[in-house]
C-alpha cells in the first residue's frame, strides 16, 4: 500500500488536492510534486483538502512555506479544508492557523475563492 | 495474570522509506499503552521528526548507518529512545521557531523540534556510550489504563 498519494481535480478554476496518507521526510515529494505541477499549469487557487491525511510533518509544512510566496505573488492562494483533530492540532500548535485560510468544507473553500474575485469586481 | 508491558527495540537503516515503519511501530505501541488514536498518531508524528533529525542532521543524509528505536510502555509513561551513533548534534544548535520568518524567509528550520517539544511532555538529548540519544516521553492521562 501506498504511504501517500494525491488525487487532483479542478473545480470552478480551483486545483483541489486530496492527500491520502501521511506527509513526512519521505512521502513529501509527491505532495510537492503536485502543487509544483499545479503552478506549471498557471493555477493558483488550490485548495487542500485534508480529509484523508493521518498528518503532517514538518516536511510537509515546509512544501507549503516554500510554494506560497510563488502562489500569493500570482494573486492566488493555498487553502486548507476539512482537517482531523490531530492535523489541525499540528497547524494550531505552529501557528500555521494564522498563516493560512482553514476552512471546514472543501465546498466552503472553494467557495471563498468566488467570493473573494465577486468582492474584487 | 497480568500480561507484561510491552516494550520493543528496533534497528532500521537511515533511511527515509523506513519512516513508514516507524510511524506503524509508534502508533500500534502508544496504543497498546492505552491512549487514543489521535494521540497515538501525534506521538507517531514526533517519533517520525525524530528520525528524520537523525538521518539529516546526525548521519548527513547518509542512508548506510543504523538508527536504534527502543519504544517502551513504563506504565505511568510512555518512552521512545531514538539513537544514532552519528556527529553530535547540539540541540540548543537547532534554530528557535519564528513564526513571522516562516513567511519573509521561508524559513522552516526548528519546525520538527518544536512540534516533538510540544506533542511530548519531555524530550531531552544525551550523549551515552559514543552515542546520541534522543529521549521522548509521554506521560499517561492517569484515568488511562
Amino acid at each position: 500500500m501506498s504511504e501517500l498519494t494525491v488525487e487532483t481535480r479542478d473545480v470552478e478554476g480551483v486545483t483541489l488536492l486530496y492527500p491520502k496518507g501521511f506527509i513526512n521526510a519521505h512521502t513529501v515529494r509527491v505532495f510537492e510534486g503536485e502543487i509544483q505541477k499545479a503552478l506549471a499549469q498557471g493555477r493558483f487557487k488550490i485548495v487542500v483538502n485534508c480529509g484523508g491525511l493521518a498528518y503532517i510533518a514538518s516536511a510537509g509544512l515546509g512544501a507549503i512555506m516554500g510554494a506560497i510566496e510563488e502562489i500569493r505573488g500570482n494573486g492566488g492562494d493555498l487553502r486548507l479544508a476539512n482537517l482531523n483533530e490531530t492535523v489541525r492540532n499540528i497547524f494550531e500548535i505552529l501557528g500555521f492557523n494564522h498563516l493560512y485560510r482553514i476552512y471546514a468544507s472543501e465546498v466552503e473553500a472553494i467557495t471563498s475563492f468566488r467570493r473573494a474575485e465577486e468582492a474584487g469586481s | 495474570m497480568r500480561a507484561p508491558k510491552p516494550s520493543l527495540m528496533i534497528s532500521i537503516p537511515s533511511q527515509t522509506s523506513f519512516l513508514g515503519l516507524v510511524r506503524e511501530i509508534t502508533k500500534k505501541m502508544a496504543e497498546s499503552a492505552g491512549f487514543t488514536d489521535g494521540t497515538a498518531e501525534r506521538l507517531a508524528l514526533a517519533v517520525d521528526e525524530a528520525t528524520t533529525n537523525v538521518i539529516e542532521h546526525a548521519y548527513h543524509g547518509s542512508g548506510d548507518r543504523e538508527i536504534e528505536l527502543r519504544i517502551e510502555d513504563r506504565g505511568p509513561e510512555f518512552r521512545v529512545e531514538v539513537v544514532d551513533s552519528g556527529a553530535t548534534v547540539d540541540p540548543r544548535a537547532v534554530p528557535r521557531v519564528d513564526l513571522d520568518r516562516y513567511v519573509t524567509e521561508r524559513r522552516t528550520g526548528g519546525l520538527g523540534v518544536h512540534l516533538m517539544g510540544k506533542i511530548m511532555d519531555s524530550v531531552t538529548f544525551r550523549r551515552s556510550a559514543r552515542r546520541n540519544v534522543c529521549c521522548l516521553v509521554k506521560r499517561k492521562d492517569p484515568a488511562a489504563p
